[in-house]
């Protein structure tokens, strides 16, 4: 057993080594395929990252009763941060809000009206951040219930619907998209590979004239794709990683207002490249070999 | 659980089919006959027949002459007896084996008992002469270090030890074909199925390539020559069978090319 390993790995090097041309070629459409597929997978991951922060600026806002007292609102406060689904919750109380809209008037640069008012006309209001932007109907219901502290809930079912019906499109469109691209991936490098056996295949004929049991016809040949796979991704990888610092310069402007964590982007981006490539590389193997031993 | 009811009735039709194959296979083995053929036809799935009703029985140590035209049914024989190919009708019996009822695993042990030689040479073009010959034992799966002496043997057998190093591309076409015939014989095969060995060959070099198979044939390994080359089957009056339009016309001791009475 450990010899026919030891057997299929040295003649898949072989294999690799005296067909250069052939193997070189499979290698370089591999390195093109995975590099398209891993600018794909950033950009999504980018544009994901995106809808994220747009989907967290939606927020259920409770306006509180002016006679309601403090004790009751930090309980409230409590309570609502206890359910599952918030993921924060802000208390803006009268006087804050006051603040946060006269410096919004002198930020549009309108004339400061409240200073005519004798009172403090704005409610106090729970600002409440949800996990998950679809999950705010019993926050909202919670809310509702307590009629002693809460004098309205904003309906934000309209305003999370289209936000959620926009982030959706963009969302199903990128993995449609990654998926032709991956498809197209798929089918240029098992062709490639496909070539590569195929232009052996007097060596595969002469080894079952010679008696060759399938095993040992398929498993070189299996070893030598993965073989092309590993070598293309690293190759690939190498690129990124080259790449990587000036694109990241030009993009972390962009990119710093979002929850984008590059270290975790660039270990999956590292598996889905190794794992595609040996896995390609592998699969066009297999299915080339095949159609030689059917018969 | 399997129902030991589903067996017995299948082991039955089973033996009923195998029978007059294993009978076959005992006559086989009582006559020495490496190889039978018995009322076998080939039809291929395009509808064209390429043997019909040939029987066929070629002892242990037998030297064959297979003679026609191209189209004859030669290739379809030699596809069917490597098992390229599968009988429609009838039994191919092979060393006691009946070809049609091996099981597809079963067919790479079968074809280490032939040696296969074609017109074409078949060597692979980056691999040296050692390397093309070592190159049968080891995708058999033969140790390493007994394949080094074993090829040695073979290029001592057929005179090109001193050509073990070069590449195909750096010999002489009589050099390619001994080559073949090297890795043919690496295997210590019972059967060598020549097809068409001389057929790229010029008549001098020709006459070297069959007396080398002769040589091998005086080892006691039998041999099937498809061939054209009138001038040396009627020079070496070995048994000839003739093939015309899918059937055995002719199959003679001692015989010419052509027809003689």
């Amino acid at each position: 057993m450990l010899s026919f390993v030891a057997f299929s790995l040295r003649r898949a090097w072989q294999g690799f080594w005296r067909n250069a041309v052939m193997s070189i070629a499979a290698t370089a459409t591999m390195v093109l395929m995975l590099v398209l597929l891993s600018a794909f997978f950033v950009v999504l991951s980018g544009l994901d990252a995106g809808l994220q922060f747009v989907e967290q600026k939606v927020e259920v806002v409770a306006e509180l009763r002016d006679d309601a007292p403090d004790l009751k609102i930090s309980q409230l406060q409590a309570d609502i941060a206890a359910l599952p689904e918030v993921q924060s919750v802000e208390y803006i109380d009268k006087a804050t809000a006051l603040a946060q809209f006269k410096q919004r008037m002198a930020e549009q640069g309108r004339e400061d009206l409240t200073q005519y008012l004798d009172a403090n006309p704005l409610p106090a209001t729970l600002n409440i951040k949800l996990k998950d932007p679809h999950e705010f109907g019993s926050v909202v219901s919670t809310l509702r219930a307590r009629t002693d502290v809460v004098a309205t809930v904003e309906e934000v079912q309209n305003l999370v619907d289209r936000v959620l019906t926009v982030t959706n499109v963009l969302r199903t469109g990128g993995l449609v998209l990654l998926g032709l691209v991956g498809l197209t991936v798929l089918f240029i490098i098992v062709n490639t590979i496909r070539l590569a056996v195929v232009a052996r295949a007097e060596e595969i004929e002469i080894m079952r004239l010679v008696g060759a049991s399938d095993a040992f016809i398929r498993w070189p040949f299996i070893f030598e794709g993965a073989l092309v796979g590993l070598l293309g991704a690293l190759i690939t990888l190498v690129l990124l990683a080259l790449g990587a610092a000036p694109l990241s310069n030009l993009a972390t402007r962009f990119f710093e207002i979002l929850p984008l964590e590059l270290g975790s982007l660039s270990r999956n981006l590292a598996i889905i490249v190794l794992a595609t490539g040996i896995g390609l590389g592998t699969l066009g193997s297999y299915v080339s070999v095949r159609s030689y031993l059917l018969k | 659980m399997a129902s030991p009811n589903a067996a017995p009735p299948r082991a039955a039709a089973r033996s009923l089919r195998d029978q007059p194959a294993a009978h076959l296979i005992a006559e086989s083995r009582d006559d020495q006959a490496i190889l039978v053929l018995h009322d076998v036809t080939k039809t291929y799935p395009n509808g064209k027949t390429a043997l019909r009703d040939v029987d066929l029985v070629i002892p242990e140590g037998d030297f064959v002459f297979l003679v026609g035209a191209s189209g004859a049914g030669k290739s379809t024989l030699i596809k069917l007896l490597i098992r390229d190919e599968i009988a429609s009708k009838g039994a191919v019996i092979l060393d006691g084996l009946d070809l049609a009822r091996l099981n597809r695993r079963e067919v790479p042990r079968i074809r280490r008992k032939i040696g296969i030689i074609f017109q074409d040479f078949k060597l692979l073009p980056t691999k040296t002469v050692r390397e093309n010959v070592g190159f049968a034992l080891e995708v058999t799966g033969t140790p390493r270090r007994q394949i080094g002496p074993a090829v040695e043997r073979v290029l001592a057998l057929v005179g090109l030890s001193a050509q073990a190093a070069q590449l195909p591309s750096q010999l002489s076409g009589g050099e390619q074909q001994r080559t073949a015939i090297a890795r043919a014989l690496v295997h210590d095969p019972r059967l060598i199925i020549a097809d068409e060995p001389t057929g790229n060959l010029d008549p001098l070099i020709s006459w070297e390539i069959i007396q080398l198979l002769s040589r091998i044939n005086e080892l006691g390994v039998t041999v099937l020559m498809a061939t054209h080359n009138a001038e040396i089957v009627t020079a070496l009056r070995r048994r000839v069978v003739a093939l015309e339009d899918g059937r055995i016309t002719r199959d003679e001791l001692g015989a010419a090319y052509h027809r003689e009475d």
